[in-house]
This record gives C-alpha cells, structure tokens and sequence, in this order.
C-alpha cells in the first residue's frame, strides 16, 4: 500500500496548511512532528479521508481519499483519546468496527480477541473500559484499529494522556505490532524522542501556515543522539516563527 | 414520635380535622379486606398507563426527530418550554371541555403535563450524545443504523430514564387532581369522594396508598432499571 499526499493545504479562518507533500511505501512508519499547532492533527485527519483539503489530494495506491466518501482502502485511525464507547466491553468494542466487513457474530468475537491479545489484553476482553487503566484503553484502540486490517493505520499522538512510564512501554508495543503485522502507520506526535524512537521516515513541518521543512530516513545511517538535537533545534526555531508570526499572518 | 404527636394533635382537633392513626389504619385494613384499594389503585394506574405511556412514546419520537434534524430540535425545544410552563388546572379544564366528564380527560391532563419533562429529558440526552464517539463511527464506516443502536441509544437511555422516574412521579400527583372531575373509579375519585360524606380518615388513607404506590414503583422499577443500564460504570 503506498501513500501519497500531493501539494495538500487547509485554510480555516487564516491558513494553516500551506502545502503539503510526502509518500510513504507499504511498511512505512511515518511520524509526523512539528511545533503545536501546525497542523498535524489536521494533516492526519485529511489523509484519514475525515476532512476535506483546501488544496491537494491524497491517494492510497493510485485511489483518491475524499472526505465524506466511503473509500475502498481500509484506514484505522486511533484518536488522540480512546473513544471506545463505555457501555460496551473491550471484545464488542472492536467487534463493533467488523460489522460493516460483514462477519458473522462469532467470527467478529474471535478476531476482536485475536487483536485484543495482539495488544495485549488478552485476558480483559470482558471488561468495561472504565474498569481498565488508560493505557489499556488506548491499547484497545489500537486492536480496533488493527481488527479492520486496515491497509493505513493513522496515530494521533495516541499516548499523549499517558505517563512516562506507560508511554515508553506503549511505544515498544505500538514498534512490536508494527513489525509483527507490516502495517503502513502515519504517527503524529510533538515528542522528537518518540519520533526517532519508533519512526522509519520523519516528516518535520515548519510553522503554521505549514511546509515540510525537513523529511528525514531514520534508518540507522545518523546517529540518533545527533538526529534528536537536530531535531529540536529545528523544532526551536519553528517556534520562534510561529510566535514571531502571530496567528493573523 | 410522629405517630404518637400526631396522636395527641387529632384528640385535639378531632377526627373531622385530623383524624387518629388508629382510624387510618383500620380504614386502610377496610379497604384491603373490600379489594377497594385494588379497584381505585388499579383504575388510577390504567389511566396513568395509557397517558403517561403515550408521553413517553411521543417523547421518544421527538427525540428522534431532534437526533435527525438541528432546525427541528430547536422547534422542539420551543415547543416543550412553552408545554413546561403549562399549568396543571389549564389543562384539566381544556381536557374537561374537548373530552367532557369521561375517562380521557384525567388521560389527557397526565399525557400533556408529563410530555414536556419526558421529551425534554430525552432530548437532552440526544443533544448530549458524544460526537467524538460519532465522528468514530463514521472513521469505521459504521451504516447509520448501527451509530443509533451501539451510539445514540445507549447515551440516550440514562436520560429517559430519569426523565421516566419524574414523569412518573408526576403523573400519579397530577391524574390524581384531574380524577376529581367527572370519573367515578381512582385514586383521586375517592379522596374527593371520602371529603365530601365527611370520612377525612379515609383521605388519609388513600394518601398513604400514593405514597406507597410511588415509593414501591421508583425503588422497585426505576431504581433496578436504572442500575442495570448502569453496570458498565465503573
């Protein structure tokens, strides 16, 4: 499955997207990094096909994803919060995304389990998700969004609500499924340690309204002490810009 | 305590003012010996039924429609204001000239005064419904369908319920006012009846039936509804 956003931008009120552009081949794990509020969220959302461009257009193998259109691909998207829905239990959570693929009620229950213990919740599939920690949660999410097999898997800063400890653990579990499953991932995040940590290609935007201002292969070739201060330097100075700018320019 | 001031107080006021426990209970064994409280009680709340059950029903069409379209919530949410600050006697006597001294007015009354607080409830609840949780569905390809029953429902419920118990609760009070016009069976029937051959224990007694009826019914339905809708809390 290949990836392809072309020349994408989003104007709200004032720009916040000038253009856009990065491919991604199957079995990519892109992390998108950028200081806040430059539109990573928003990028994540138009390649999920969940908003419309202002300019541009994404393709997954050659097909458009249009916002508000049922596209072929199948994309999971795991949100910044879990968004599992508290009255039902972690097992009809995920087997509630399989119903439009057309399984049968026992076929959506094995595969909800498969990926709930992919994840590693192998044991909880009967438990609400208020009675599990966040990180539990978030892992759920994530076997949903595996349970569709998707051929794109979008992370929106999915552990940002965690502590340290459980994001560090998170991160090992999200490169681990990564590896076991070969799915094309689009990881947003404002962590440079988590970005070299777990991505393959990362993409740096500049400040709002934004560009690539630097597309990196973390494929071992730069050091990744070196790689992480680049980095923040980058990111530094992206700050300064956007404060520098102000939201009207 | 109270049994025995209230005691005291009615061998000072007399029994036509306040009459003794005594006489209330041996009224209320009367009553349940004769099967007279089964006939009022049980005519009381067929009529509760009919019109607090319809109020539900329309409630629950209301709150459909405000899921479905923004315009028609806002014409809702008018609609129920207004009704919200209808008064009960309004009613009762609208209900008395469109239905006459029969069984639909006592009906009538309770299916207008207890809409507005069952669809408001509801329609809250619809307002309320997580478009987070919604915008995820649309992510999955969840059909339309499938969002109202796994989505909108289950957010909705704890809000129907609530507005069931009140509803209910005022649907006894208020068919009670509207059942001393012109019925013959009931619970308010009978009170009205009981003051006027001057028998004041028996209104007593009748007034204890309510509040036996409405304590067995929030403790014994909504409360184990309620729970139930409830247990994935945590």
């Amino acid at each position: 499955m290949k990836l392809e956003v072309a020349a994408v931008g989003k104007d709200y009120l004032i720009p916040v997207i000038d253009s856009v552009s990065f491919a991604a081949e199957a079995g990519d794990f892109v992390c998108l990094l950028g200081p806040n509020g430059c539109g990573k969220t928003t990028l994540l959302r138009i390649v999920g096909g969940i908003e419309p461009a202002t300019r541009g257009r994404v393709t997954l193998d050659g097909h458009a994803v249009i916002a508000d259109q049922r596209h072929v691909r199948k994309v999971g998207v795991v949100f910044q919060e879990d968004r599992l829905l508290p009255w039902m239990t972690l097992r009809d959570n995920v087997g509630l995304v399989l119903t439009p693929l057309g399984l049968a009620a026992a076929e959506r229950a094995a595969t909800a389990d498969r990926y709930l213990k992919l994840a590693g919740l192998g044991g909880f599939e009967d438990y609400y998700p208020g009675r599990v920690s966040g990180g539990m949660r978030q892992r759920a999410a994530i076997a949903r969004a595996l349970a569709i097999e998707p051929d794109l898997l979008l992370m929106d800063e999915p552990f940002g609500a965690l502590d340290a400890q459980n994001r560090r653990i998170m991160q090992t579990e999200v490169r681990r499924i990564w590896r076991q499953t070969g799915r094309t991932i689009v990881f947003v995040t404002h962590s440079i340690e988590e970005a070299v940590a777990i991505g393959t290609t990362l993409v740096m935007l500049s400040a709002r309204p934004s560009r690539v201002r630097e597309l990196i292969k973390n494929d071992g070739h730069v050091e990744r002490a070196k790689l992480v201060d680049d980095l923040n330097t980058m990111i530094m100075e992206e700050v300064e810009r956007q404060q520098g700018a102000g939201p009207g320019a | 305590m109270i049994v025995a001031a209230w005691w005291l107080l009615s061998l000072r006021y007399g029994a036509y003012v306040l009459p003794s426990p005594v006489a209330v209970v041996s009224g209320l064994r009367d009553i349940v010996t004769s099967g007279e409280i089964w006939k009022h009680t049980a005519a009381s709340l067929a009529r509760i039924a009919v019109g607090f059950g319809g109020a539900v029903v329309v409630a629950l069409l209301l709150g459909l429609v405000a899921f479905l379209s923004r315009l028609a919530r806002g014409v809702v949410h008018d609609v129920l204001a207004v009704l919200n600050s209808t008064s009960v006697f309004v009613w009762i006597v609208i209900s008395i000239i469109w239905f006459g001294l029969s069984n639909w007015a006592p009906i009538f009354t309770t299916f207008m005064i207890t809409l507005p607080v069952v669809a408001s409830n509801i329609v809250e609840g619809v307002a309320s419904v997580d478009r987070r949780l919604l915008e995820m569905g649309d992510v999955y390809h969840l059909s339309g369908r499938r969002k109202f029953t796994a989505i909108v429902v289950p957010s909705t419920l704890p809000y129907l319920v609530a507005g069931m118990k009140v509803g209910f609760g005022l649907a006894l009070k208020v068919s009670v006012v509207a059942e001393i016009f012109g019925v013959t069976s009931g619970i308010g029937y009978v009170m009205n009846y009981s003051r006027e051959i001057l028998a004041t224990q028996m209104v007593f007694v009748w007034a204890l039936v309510m509040i036996a009826v409405m304590t067995v019914t929030d403790k014994l339905v909504f409360d184990t509804v309620s729970r139930r809708l409830t247990r994935w809390r945590a």
